[in-house]
Formats: structure tokens, C-alpha cells, sequence
């Protein structure tokens, strides 16, 4: 299976959180491959924290093979090259987890029919080779979702399962954003269906993901004063009514990622040791990202809205 | 003007690449099908050999060349000429593209008009002398940029067969490609060639190197790679895919999901040296005698078997009948 | 391979050979302006071709104290289809014949395209590999898509990376340059109704290999001459073999060398003819063979195949050039 991670700004935590998917469905047993398809800005290897690793690679990544210059894009596997102590060592019966970074000197480029076949090609050897690849896309409506669209629209990718999230932050002008990227006039949906997609197929592979969620529940808010707290449930309220009337409603939301320090700050993968041994990050978080991590490949998340 | 020299201007050096995967289809290709997906040219044909197993050649495509030789030392050296590409096809199941050239000790400093070396296909000329020692040990560590890169041909042909319409481009279980860079030492006619070893490296990265008689043609060369290849490849899926956890924590019926492809597409393909060339068959026995490939693929095909039969008096009949 | 027992036909790779003349000698290759221009033109072209067709063989006699060398013509029968064999073979032999020419095969321009149903251009097609401009480190020749085939590298175009630096003009370049380039594009067909139209230097490609002896079809000879027994031609072209013989000579169609007797507006599409020659990767064994029977003839072949063809460019009898240019 095929999952794309778009946006339509940047901050909303998109890298860092499909990263974080990544990481949970290979500790889970599946072997994954994460595609740095950030070309304006790509940070997965720091996320991983395979910084070492992505210098040797440097001119090797996603951009050089894209352009012709390489047979194939370098590959970081993660355990083995990454600097993080914990994930140096992960648990026996884990699945592959293997980075596939971008250039550090490749900026966006206009795709032609050469780098869309090359894309085609890789998509479906990795298709063939993972269980599961997550593609993480520049922001906005970049060349980047242009290649992913066109690509997913080719004949011979027909039978793969190719999944869309849409990343926004919990904001008036991040839901009208999100709801723009998906169902606006040049939006992934007119665009998809432009290069040949099924309106209907593609508007149920798409799900957005809410990041960056401030729970009025939550321990964090307990000090805060009682005005305070009626007026955050008010701004939930109103947000809840307004994502539903851009159509991005509970229906069409595969999951939501609380505000969590550790990935607004360090942009990093949640461990199990941040949220049990040093307990850096919330356990509220955790569950967050293994709870979505797990409805990427459940089909009763994906039926029709 | 030149006349045609005889066919050799005398080569030190034979290198090449060669990539195995699964086919991407569903149902493993038969002899006719096989002949169709790598017809890669209208008026040669396709080599079909059915015995002992079922393989396929494609005929040999040619790849121009004038760039860098790699070098493992930095040393710059340019060659021109041609790089034969060649795609295999065994028991309709596992597909491989070698891509692979031959070099002379020296060359001319200038380039030749292009229908001279059209002529001599598979040899690339190093401007001035070579230096093999680095030559050599580049290739296997792989080309730098601008580099002639053996990977980008031979990955190049993968993907065009790959793309072939004949094929439904789904894969019966997942599987990853590996590598196989070799060099080839020549040696006078009449010695014996010798395997000088096989290297597991990581990331599906296998190097081979050999010493070869000047009597044997670098194809027969390649054909041994492939050969290699193949196993090695049978080897480190079927590995795979028993190490994966989900299968060791065997829940039932999933190990049966899992094993069931390998036992159906895979186990009968074990058939060492079947379409080696008889100069090159016996530098299989170094790795029989060590680490002894046959010996590990009976102990795998033995576990699957076993895992399997255990589940068949484990679950009742219709966890088997699922599939 | 010594010692086989057991053998499978279908795994083994062959080579037929031909018969080999020492030269082909092209008398001519009639388009249907010159067709038009009526009876009095063919001869003043055969008239001019004797000169120089004895020129080529006392050249011949040179290499060879007894040399074998076959003639031939060509009718265009693809590009546009006129008049019948009927009319216009036997027009043809006379006025060869008045100018003392004999033409011992004749050919039909659609036989390099599709002979006996064997699609020859198609074939020749992907045995192109194109000539590597200098940095060519194995990325994938595109001939194969793009239909047209350079002597070098093509002025860059299109945009590469959006923030990539912009560039101005700059030249295409000959990979074979010495100083200064003579760049060449050749387009080698065309797309029209999905149906390809090869282009006249494509095809003029294919005839010079079949006549240096290089074609084979999973390794048997192709266009093998028929002998023409009857007395009539045929009223139609596609019944009409693709290529006929006759007379009873003894030399073959194929030959080590071929010269080429053409006005000389035709030198720009024999360029093209030999730019696509020097990038053909043809048949390893018939190059083998031909390789080895010239030199033990004492005549080898020059290595290229490009070189193996020569060519007389003579000047457009009187008044007829610009009828042909139309």
C-alpha cells in the first residue's frame, strides 16, 4: 500500500508525523519505506536521525534518480544507520524501516514524462518489495503532488491501494486550507480527476489528519482558569462546525495528534522510551500515532463517507 | 583505413552487473510467453532452454559509452565503446538484467569514429593505459557519478522488461531485488578459471570476482553471475521471509499465507549451474564445499516443509483449503 | 562448448550466410518525377551513369583481377505508387540496355520497409545505439521514442530544476567534431493515422545493409532475390517480388562494398544514410562473415560498416534537376 502525506502549509507537523507512522507499522512487523518527496525542504533524515548516513548519500537521493542521473535512489536503513540510541536497537520482529531521502541541492523541478515514468518505476518496485511506502510531499499544490497524482493515475498502478492524508493544524485558516488543497479549483481531487482518476475512488482515498489537536481535556489545561476553558471548548466547537462545513468533518478524519511538545520541538520519532522511561512526551500521544498508524491499512476507516 | 582485426583486440578485464527479481506477474510465464516478454529485438531471437528448468535470454542490447571509468582510486580515466545488456527469464518466475563490458590493457587517446567501435560490441577502450587494479575494485564498489554505471544499464533493461504489457504487475509476496557486481581477471587460454570470491554485502549488495581463461567469453561469465545471482537470491528471500517475526510468533493460518507462495513459486527453482557454461560449472563447488549454498537451501526448504506440516495437524483442513 | 550430448535447437544461436559479390554497383533509383519526365530522362541518366559505372569498375579491377560485381536498381514503390511493372520495367532495362548497362536486380523501395512480410526497418530499429556524447555514463538512449537520430548533442531545451540556474542558447555540438561541429539531425519516421512512415534515408539505410550482405531475420537471409522467369511483369506492384534477378549472373546481390551512382542532389539524404550506418549495431555473425571471406579474398572490408559504402555524385543531366526539386 501506497500512502501519501500532503499539506497545504508547512508546520502542520506532516514529516514528523508520517515519519512517526512509519516507524510505528515497522515496529509493528511490516517492512516499510519512507520517501522523502519534500523537495523544497527535506527533513526526514533528521527526523530519523540518520544525518551521517544522508551526507554519504548526498546527490544520490530521490531528485538525482528522478532526473536520470542515478540508476535508483539512495536507501538509509533506518536501524542500522541512525544515531538515535533507542532505535539503534529495535525489538526483535520488527519489520525493515528504510529511508529514502531527497537532495539537499535539489529544489522543486517540473516534472516531464521521463520523471514520471521513473516514478511509475519506483513506486511500483517498492510496491512490490514493502509492505508499506509512505510519501511525504512538499506543501501545498507542488509538483510534487502533481507527479503523485499523475503517477497514481497511470494504467499499470491501477491495482495498487494508494492512500491520501492531508495534514492542517487545528486553526480556522489551516481547516479552510486543508479543505482548500482537497476540494478547490486547481485541489487534489480537480487535479486527480483531470489526469485520470475516478472522482468518487479518489475522494474516498483521502483522509486528513488533524495535528498539533489542543485537548480541552487534557492535564496540560488544568491550571488554565475557568473562562479560559469555556472559551477553548467554544474555539473546538466552532472549529468541529467549520471542518464540517468545508467538508473535512469527522467522517473524513482518519485520526487527530494531540499538541505534543516533542514533535512541535524536536521533530523527532516518539519512542516508547520518551513516553515510559524519561516520559518526555504523552502517552495520550503515543496511542494518537499507533491508533492512526494502525487505520492506514483498515479498510473500515477508508469505506465510503 | 583500418580493416577489421581479428575479433580480439585482447581484453584484461570483464565487468558487469546483474539484477534479480520476481517477476512482476502473478502466474510465472510459459516458454512462449517468456520468448514474447524478451524479444528486445524483432530479428534475433530468444534463447529458450526447457531443461533442466525452463530459462529464457534475451538478445544483447548495446549501450554507447564515453565517461569516466570508476575507479576506486580517484584516477581519471576515460573509456568509449559499448555495453552489452542481456535480460534472463527462470522457470517463468525470477527475472535478471546483466549488464557487462570488456577492456583492453591500453587504448588510442583520441576517439575513433563511432561505427569502429560498433563493430567490437561489449569492449569499452581506456584512453591510454589501464589501471586495472582500480578499475577493477571500482566497478565492485559501484560507479560515482559520471561514472560508467553498470547499475543504470543493467537497471535501465530491468525496467523496460518490467514494463512489458504482457505482464499483470503483481507479485504473488514480497520481495526485495539484490545486486551482483563481478569482475573477471583474464588469464591465458587453457588455465583454469577460479572463483577468487563471493562477497554478502549489505543492502542486497553481492560481489563476485573471478579469473577467466581468455578462451572463455565474458558472456559465459555473465551467465555463471546470473546463476549465482539466482540462488543467492532464492537464499536471502526465502530467509526473509522466515525471519519475519509474524511468522515466528505463528498465530496459524498466517504462516500458511506466508510459506505458501515461497513453496509454490519458489522451492522448485533450486538447480545449480543448470545453464553454466561446462569451462565455468565446477567454481560452484568452493561455495558448496563453503558456506555450502545447497546445504542452507535444503535446511530452509526443510524448515518451510516442516512449519507447514505441522500446521496441516495443527488446523483441520480448511485452513488450508483458504489458503 | 565441446562435447555436448544433449542439445536444444531453440537455445542455440546461428548465423546463416550468404553468397557475397566483391562490389554492388547501383545503376540508379527511380522517383516518380523522373518516371514523369518521360523516357528521354532515363536515358540521359543512363547515359551519364555509364561513365561513371566504368570508372567504378576499373577502380574494381584494382582489388581484384576478376572481380565479381552485381548491379541493381531501385524503384520507389512507397513513398508514391506509380505507373505498373508491366509498363515501366521493360522501359526501364531498354534504355539501360541502350546505354550499354546491364541491371541484374531489380527492387521495389517498400522491400526495405517490409519483405516477405518480415518488417526489416522495424528490425534495423532496434539495432540503433546511438553514439555517446562525451559524459554518457549508461543512462538509456531515447532513439527509440523520439524517432530522429544526431551526429551529436542537440541544443538543450525545456526547463530542468525550477530554481536551476537559467541558461541562454547554446550550440548543439558533433561528437565528432574537430574544431568545429557539423551537427545533424536525421528524422528517421513519422507518426501519421498511428501508421509509421519511414523516411527515405531510413530506408535507403536499410538497402545499403541488405546490400553489404549484414540483414538476417532470426538468423536467416532476408530479401533473397527471386529469378524472374516470365516474360510479363506483372500489373501490379505487390506482385512483383521484392527482389528480382534478371539475369543469369553469377554474381550474388550482397557484396563486400557497395558503390552508389546518384545525381547529386541526393548527397544530403546519403549524409543522413551514413550517419544511421554508423550507428547501426548490426548482426555480429553475417559482420563476422563478411569480415572473414573479404580477407580471404585478400579485400578485407574496412572495419565500419559506413565505410564499406561509396558513392558517385554526378551533376543532374541538363534542364531535369529542377523538375526533381519540385
Amino acid at each position: 500500500m501506497l500512502i501519501f502525506s500532503a499539506s497545504d502549509k508547512g508546520g502542520t507537523g506532516r514529516s514528523v508525523t508520517s515519519a512517526n507512522l512509519a516507524y510505528h507499522r515497522a515496529m509493528a512487523g511490516d517492512d516499510v519505506c519512507y520517501l522523502d518527496f519534500d523537495f523544497g525542504s527535506p527533513t526526514a533524515a533528521a527526523v530519523f536521525d540518520v544525518a551521517d548516513a544522508r551526507q554519504a548519500t548526498e546527490d544520490h537521493g530521490l531528485h538525482a534518480y528522478l532526473t536520470g542521473e542515478v540508476s535508483e535512489p539512495a536507501r538509509i536503513d533506518v536501524w542500522a544507520e541512525t544515531e538515535h540510541q533507542v532505535l539503534r536497537f529495535p525489538p526483535p520482529g520488527c519489520g525493515r524501516l528504510v529511508l529514502m531521502p531527497g537532495d539537499v541541492s535539489g529544489g522543486e523541478f517540473a516534472t516531464g514524462d521521463d520523471h514520471l515514468r521513473r516514478c511509475v518505476d519506483l513506486l511500483m518496485n517498492l510496491h512490490h518489495e514493502f509492505d508499506l511506502v509512505v510519501v511525504d510531499l512538499s506543501a501545498g499544490r507542488s509538483y510534487a503532488v502533481d507527479m503523485a497524482l499523475e503517477a497514481t493515475a497511470q494504467p499499470e498502478m491501477r491495482d495498487v491501494t494508494a492512500r491520501w492524508l492531508v495534514f492542517h493544524r487545528w486553526t480556522r485558516q489551516h481547516v479552510a486550507a486543508a479543505a482548500g488543497l482537497v476540494f478547490g479549483k486547481r485541489g487534489i481531487l480537480a487535479g486527480g480527476v483531470e489526469r485520470g482518476h475516478g472522482e468518487e475512488a479518489l475522494r474516498n482515498a483521502i483522509r486528513f489528519v488533524r495535528a498539533a489537536v489542543p485537548d480541552p481535556e487534557s492535564p496540560l489545561w488544568s491550571q488554565v482558569s475557568p473562562t479560559q476553558s469555556a472559551w477553548m471548548r467554544k474555539t473546538d466547537g466552532d472549529l468541529k462546525q467549520l471542518a464540517s462545513t468545508h467538508g473535512i468533518g469527522y467522517s473524513q478524519v482518519l485520526g487527530s495528534v494531540p499538541l505534543e511538545p516533542v514533535l512541535q520541538w524536536r521533530e523527532q520519532l516518539i519512542t516508547d522510551e520518551d513516553v515510559l522511561d524519561s516520559q518526555v512526551a504523552n502517552q495520550e500521544t503515543w496511542q494518537a500515532l499507533s491508533r492512526l498508524a494502525a487505520r492506514l491499512t483498515d479498510d473500515k476507516h477508508w469505506e465510503q463517507a | 583505413m583500418t580493416a577489421v582485426r581479428g575479433r580480439g583486440a585482447r581484453t584484461v578485464l570483464a565487468c558487469g552487473e546483474v539484477r534479480t527479481c520476481l517477476l512482476p506477474s502473478l502466474q510465472a510465464l510459459d516458454a512462449r510467453a517468456a520468448a514474447q516478454l524478451l524479444r528486445l529485438r524483432a530479428d534475433v531471437p530468444v534463447r529458450i532452454s526447457e531443461r533442466p528448468v525452463l530459462h529464457a535470454l534475451s538478445p544483447e542490447v548495446l549501450t554507447g559509452v564515453d565517461c569516466r571509468l570508476p575507479t576506486a582510486d580517484g584516477s581519471r580515466v576515460r573509456g568509449v565503446g559499448t555495453v552489452t545488456a542481456r535480460a534472463a527469464l527462470t522457470e517463468g518466475r525470477l527475472l535478471q538484467a546483466t549488464a557487462c563490458f570488456s577492456l583492453p590493457a591500453a587504448g588510442p587517446d583520441t576517439r575513433r569514429p563511432w561505427g569502429q567501435y560498433l563493430v567490437r560490441p561489449g569492449l569499452v577502450e581506456p584512453f591510454g593505459k589501464l589501471p586495472r587494479q582500480a578499475t577493477a575494485a571500482g566497478v565492485l564498489r559501484g560507479a560515482g557519478r559520471g561514472e560508467l554505471d553498470l547499475g543504470m544499464i543493467s537497471e535501465g533493461l530491468l525496467a523496460q522488461v518490467r514494463r512489458h504489457p504482457l505482464l499483470d504487475r503483481r507479485v504473488p509476496f514480497k520481495s526485495g531485488p539484490t545486486r551482483l557486481r563481478w569482475v573477471a581477471w583474464r588469464t591465458p587460454a587453457g588455465e583454469r578459471a577460479a572463483l577468487v570470491n563471493f562477497t554478502v554485502a549489505e543492502g542486497g549488495l553481492r560481489t563476485v570476482e573471478l579469473r577467466l581463461p581468455e578462451d572463455v567469453p565474458a558472456s559465459a561469465a555473465a551467465g555463471l553471475c546470473e546463476d549465482l545471482a539466482l540462488h543467492d537470491w532464492l537464499l536471502t528471500t526465502v530467509q526473509h521471509l522466515l525471519d519475519n517475526s509474524r511468522l515466528g510468533a505463528a498465530d496459524g493460518p498466517s504462516a500458511v499465507g506466508a510459506l505458501y507462495p515461497v513453496v509454490v513459486h519458489l522451492l522448485h527453482l533450486w538447480m545449480p549451474r543448470a545453464h553454466v557454461d561446462p569451462a565455468l560449472g565446477h567454481l560452484w563447488d568452493a561455495l558448496e564445499d563453503r558456506p555450502g549454498f545447497s546445504r542452507q537451501w535444503e535446511n530452509l526448504s526443510r524448515r518451510i516443509r516442516d512449519r507447514l506440516a505441522l500446521q496441516a495437524v495443527a488446523v483441520p483442513h480448511q485452513a488450508l483449503g483458504t489458503r | 562448448m565441446t562435447g555436448a550430448v544433449f542439445q536444444e535447437t531453440t537455445a542455440e544461436l546461428r548465423t546463416q550466410s550468404v553468397p557475397l559479390a566483391h562490389l554492388s554497383l547501383e545503376l540508379g533509383h527511380l522517383y516518380m518525377e523522373d518516371f514523369e519526365a518521360g523516357p528521354a530522362r532515363l536515358r540521359e541518366h543512363f547515359a551519364e551513369v555509364r561513365i561513371w559505372a566504368d570508372a567504378v569498375r576499373a577502380s574494381a579491377a584494382r582489388r581484384s583481377k576478376r572481380p565479381r560485381i552485381s548491379t541493381c536498381f531501385l524503384v520507389d514503390d512507397y513513398f508514391t505508387r506509380f505507373s505498373t511493372p508491366a509498363e515501366l520495367v521493360p522501359m526501364v532495362l531498354a534504355e539501360a540496355e541502350r546505354a550499354g548497362l546491364v541491371i541484374d536486380y531489380l527492387a521495389r523501395e517498400s522491400a526495405c520497409a517490409v519483405a516477405d512480410r518480415i518488417e526489416l526497418a522495424e528490425s534495423v530499429t532496434h539495432r540503433l545505439v546511438e553514439s555517446p556524447p562525451p559524459g554518457s555514463h549508461g543512462s538509456r538512449p531515447p532513439v527509440s521514442r523520439t524517432g530522429w537520430l544526431a551526429n551529436g548533442e542537440r541544443t538543450p531545451a525545456g526547463p530542468r530544476s525550477a530554481l536551476g540556474e537559467v541558461k541562454g542558447w547554446q550550440p548543439p555540438q558533433e561528437t565528432a567534431a574537430r574544431n568545429h561541429s557539423i551537427f545533424m539531425d536525421v528524422e528517421l519516421w513519422s507518426e501519421r493515422d498511428g501508421r509509421r512512415l519511414w523516411s527515405c534515408p531510413f530506408l535507403a539505410a536499410v538497402w545499403q545493409l541488405a546490400r553489404l550482405g549484414l540483414l538476417r531475420h532470426l538468423g536467416e537471409p532476408v530479401l533473397v532475390p527471386a529469378q524472374w522467369t516470365g516474360t510479363d511483369f506483372p500489373q501490379d506492384w505487390d506482385r512483383l517480388p521484392p527482389l528480382v534477378r534478371l539475369t543469369d549472373t553469377a554474381a550474388a546481390f550482397s557484396a563486400y562494398r557497395t558503390c552508389t551512382l546518384l545525381p547529386n542532389r541526393f548527397l544530403a539524404v546519403e549524409d543522413a544514410v551514413r550517419l544511421i550506418l554508423d550507428q547501426t549495431d548490426v548482426d555480429a555473425g553475417a559482420l563476422r562473415q563478411v569480415a572473414e571471406r573479404s580477407a580471404a579474398e585478400g579485400m578485407p572490408v574496412p572495419a565500419a560498416v559506413a565505410q564499406r559504402a561509396g558513392y558517385v555524385f554526378y551533376e543532374e543531366p541538363g534542364g531535369f534537376s529542377e523538375a526533381g526539386e519540385t
